[in-house]
């Protein structure tokens, strides 16, 4: 599938003054696997034409499958006609710098290339590895998709993101491990090592019994992704910053964090899934969001760039974003420390390693106050050694005060994403006894 | 779109075991009016078809928005070549083949696409002016709606050929109040978790009589008012105590801790990489505790104007009503044709996917609640101590669907049989069966009413569904709140 430049351009010609056009030619390859054998596999291809005409205030948009003339001459119908309804509003547009030059992340051939018999290869090569006794679930995906985003005005960008995912929990017991890797490029991703990481997690170890109590832990990439995205999709956008909704609001400069704790938005570093532009056209900024615990901002789209001085820093969200309509970071990266996990492990003395947070939701946004339960090797550490098993448990704390109580962070750093967020890069961290309470 | 899925079951090899297709037109409206923006319009469309295949015993499954004869015809190759590459399993159990052919549209007063615009924002703008009432703390209001159409063709390689046309409706308002130190929400007529597209408000397969039915212009005073007062209000107090729960609030507490945990997928373990797996698994059937003998939990999607209502699932499999517990003991699942023949039972009608590009899941319909012989008044009234709880505002529940924590939107002290005072930033928290179990009251028929929840989330890829939530208010004892 391509975008035929020509079909964007009678398309923004038909929707006429004000209009601007989102399209995503995408290519989803993936293959499910339970109880190790495979439960579906799935191929789709869609083309996505997100359609928005702002004239004198008003807004109205449209979504269509197609760049075919007569379906989008009916929708620029439509669409007129619902901004005829709309009150007209003296609003000042926005006026938010659009230019720069936007990166252009390399599409990998690799995944260009995969299908469905690679696919059903990897799976196959973890479950020999893995062997009997252990039952493998999981998935392996392969994404592509083709971006233009183009106005009447006369922008034009245009990108072809990959992206290859693979994700493998063992069970042996009820006892479950998790590994998840992601990249641009499939042929970056390992999967010769994936068994035997498995097998490692799920080592005989005792059951722990259950402890009350403050207590600290160590929290590997995967939990700490969870984490980091979570605080930073409802903390540091411009719209909850802006209506005071936020942690962080009115505390620019003000410190909200641990000193080792120093996070940046930023869509071109290669450490993440890069991408260059956002569904407005905006090239990707770099945006500095906590430097050593402090506030050093928010990340906008151009409706909200009043908010980052007059400039969007590349952070709108797709029309119809199933989680919602504000600005929100892309690609979050945590500055790396310089202990290995076992050097955290150690230091942590007496406490829990957690490998994944389940299910953690916000319950007090402006609080950071979060729910969430540990899934997949949680695991007991005493005199500095990981020692057993620890039961799944449910936790309820602040993150503002879990990100000032970080006392080690690791120099490895694992690239993650999670859906509301294309790309997480953190180490491990070691938290503090006093907000995880047992 | 007939003709598009004859062709591609017309396109099949003949090492295809079984077929089924899918040609789906999914049309889509927004209408938003806001306190001080621009208000926003959308319509979305979106067409396209999804194929199944089972070749040597496995899977495979495409979808595209071309629906050209090469299209149609790369679309059956990629299905084929995905399942011929991993097969060799042996069979797919699917039961009873399906061979229906029939047409089914969800009843409606209103084509709720054919009412002007401005019919619709006229309404909502004065919802938001009424909330406006409640003054300056007020720092976001949005009233909307959304309807969607769902036209659909069926067919597949045993004989079935079904025609659907399902509309919904639905709309809600949003008011956020601040004082700078605090956030508190406040939503209507159910619970508005984000400012998403198309989740937001009450729904039902029906037209845009339900808009009328909602009340939105009579409530939004009030609403926008509570959500001001709960900035002022207390916290909710740390305590092992009686909790009332309203039908609404109910809804959310019944959907994940009883909905999900009895679909099959999840029994069988396919969900385990994903949201998780069950306590409800095959061996509890007939045996297992879910609640104490009042509770009796039920799917079905035969249920007039219901959210979850429709006339056949997405595997062409009949509408139709499953009892999950009876007497507090847990029975069985929501299954489809897979799932089912992997546990020896019949589909429940229960597969459904969100459009074209996905594949059917079990999913719940709507899911109820039987009435009992109390009601809300009556519980509280018998109450010397507790809460009431009201709309959820949030929740987390573990990848087994035992241990979970809800929020609400507000709370009232009960205290000597009267609701006192709003309390902010409820939450509760429990373990499944024991929660079920302390429930010694449940509200009257005449309190039984079905919510429509637009926002389900399951599955790889993602699918969003349509359900519904039969529920009455309910009383528990010696549950434990707070505030976190």
């Amino acid at each position: 599938m391509t975008i035929e430049r020509a079909a964007v351009e009678a398309a923004l010609d038909r929707l006429g003054r004000g209009a601007r056009l989102d399209v995503s030619a995408e290519r989803v390859g993936l293959l499910r696997f339970a109880e190790s054998r495979v439960v579906f596999q799935h191929d789709e291809e869609r083309l996505r034409v997100r359609a928005r005409v702002t004239r004198d205030g008003r807004t109205a948009s449209g979504m269509l499958e197609t760049l075919e003339p007569a379906f989008v001459g009916a929708l620029a119908d439509r669409l007129e006609d619902g901004l005829a309804s709309l009150p007209k509003r003296d609003l000042a547009p926005a006026t938010a710098q659009l230019g720069g030059v936007a990166s252009r992340p390399v599409a990998s051939e690799a995944t260009l290339r995969a299908g469905a018999p690679d696919r059903y290869r990897a799976f196959e090569e973890i479950r020999a590895g893995l062997g009997d006794g252990f039952a493998l679930g999981g998935s392996i995906r392969h994404d592509i998709a083709e971006r233009v985003v183009s106005d009447s005005d006369g922008l034009y960008r245009n990108e072809v993101l990959t992206k290859a995912t693979l994700q493998a929990i063992a069970d042996r017991d009820g006892r479950t491990a998790s590994v998840r890797r992601v990249h641009r490029d499939s042929a970056a991703i390992r999967v010769d090592d994936v068994a035997s990481v498995l097998r490692e997690e799920l080592r005989e170890l005792p059951i722990a019994e259950s402890v009350s109590g403050p207590f600290r832990a160590v929290l590997r990439p995967q939990a700490a992704l969870t984490l980091i995205a979570t605080y930073g999709y409802w903390s540091l956008g411009a719209a909850g910053f802006d209506e005071r909704r936020t942690a962080v609001a009115g505390k620019l400069d003000e410190r909200v964090a641990g000193q080792l704790v120093t996070l940046v938005d930023d869509g071109n570093d290669p450490d993440g899934l890069p991408s260059g532009f956002d569904p407005e056209g905006t090239p990707k900024q770099r945006v500095p969001l906590l430097e050593r615990g402090v506030v050093a901002g928010v990340v906008s789209n151009v409706a909200w760039s009043h908010v980052t001085g007059g400039v969007s820093t590349g952070h709108g969200v797709p029309d119809g974003w199933r989680f919602g309509g504000d600005p929100a970071p892309s690609h979050l990266l945590l500055g790396a420390g310089d202990a290995s996990e076992e050097q955290l492990v150690e230091a942590c003395g007496d406490g829990l390693v957690i490998s994944r947070l389940d299910y953690l939701r916000v319950l007090h946004p402006k609080e950071t106050l979060v729910t969430g339960t540990t899934r997949d090797a949680t695991y007991r550490i005493e005199n500095g050694r990981i020692v057993a098993w620890y039961p799944r448990v449910r936790l309820t704390f602040r993150i503002d005060e879990v990100l000032a109580a970080i006392v080690g962070v690791g120099a490895e750093r694992e690239r993650g994403d999670i859906v509301f967020m294309e790309s997480v890069v953190v180490p491990p961290l070691l938290v503090e006894a006093g907000p995880l309470t047992l | 779109m007939r003709a598009v899925a004859e062709a591609v079951l017309g396109l099949l090899p003949r090492d295809v075991a079984y077929g089924d297709v899918r040609v789906v037109r999914k049309t889509h409206e927004l209408v938003l009016a806001e306190r001080s923006g621009p208000g926003e319009l959308a319509h979305e469309e979106s067409i396209g078809l999804g194929l199944r295949v089972v070749v040597g015993g496995q899977w495979g499954f495409s979808a595209t928005h071309r629906l050209d004869d090469a299209g149609i015809a790369d679309a059956v190759e990629r299905a084929v070549v995905q399942a011929r590459s991993a097969a060799g399993r042996g069979e797919i159990p699917l039961g009873e083949p399906v061979t229906t052919q029939d047409r089914w549209e969800t009843p409606l007063e209103v084509d709720p696409f054919g009412v002007p615009v401005s019919t619709k924002l006229d309404l909502l703008a004065a919802v938001v002016a009424e909330a406006e009432s409640a003054g300056p703390l007020l720092t976001r209001v949005e009233a909307s709606m959304d309807f969607f159409r769902d036209d659909k063709i069926f067919a597949n390689t045993e004989g079935a050929l079904i025609e659907q046309v399902i509309t919904e409706s639905g709309a809600g308002l949003l008011v956020l109040a601040g004082d700078g130190n605090d956030v508190q929400r406040r939503s209507f007529p159910n619970s508005i978790p984000r400012n998403i597209r198309g989740q937001r408000g009450e729904f039902a397969t029906a037209g845009y009589e339900h808009i009328a039915k909602l009340g939105l212009v009579e409530n939004a005073a009030r609403v926008a008012d509570e959500a001001v007062q709960l900035l002022t209000a207390k916290p909710c107090p740390a305590e092992m105590t009686t909790m009332i729960a309203t039908g609404v609030q109910l809804a959310m507490v019944l959907h994940e801790s009883s909905g999900h945990p009895m679909e099959a997928d999840r029994a069988l373990g396919w969900e385990a990489s994903l949201a998780g797996g069950t306590y409800a698994t095959p061996e509890r059937r007939g045996s297992f505790r879910w609640g104490s003998p009042i509770c009796n939990v039920y799917a079905d999607a035969t249920i007039p104007g219901a959210l979850g209502s429709f006339g056949y699932d997405d595997e062409g499999v009949r509408a139709q009503r499953v009892q999950l517990v009876r007497d507090g003991i847990f029975l069985g699942y929501m299954a489809g044709r897979e799932s089912g023949g992997q546990l020896d039972v019949p589909s429940t009608g229960s597969a459904r996917a969100e459009s074209w590009q996905r594949v059917p899941l079990v999913r719940m319909t709507n899911l109820c609640m039987e009435p009992g012989d109390s009601s809300l008044e009556e519980m509280i009234a018998d109450t010397k101590g507790g809460v009431l709880l009201d709309v959820n505002r949030g929740f987390s529940v573990d990848d087994q669907r035992m241990s979970f924590r809800f929020t609400t939107e507000i709370g009232w002290e009960i205290k000597n049989g009267k609701r006192g005072a709003p309390l902010k930033n409820c939450s509760y928290s429990s373990i499944t069966p024991e929660f079920w179990a302390s429930c010694d009251a449940l509200g009257n028929e005449d309190e039984f009413s079905v919510y429509g929840v637009p926002s389900c989330n399951k599955g790889e890829p993602l699918q969003v569904a349509h359900v519904g939530h039969g529920t009455v208010p309910a009383r528990f004892r010696n549950v434990q709140v707070g505030t976190r």
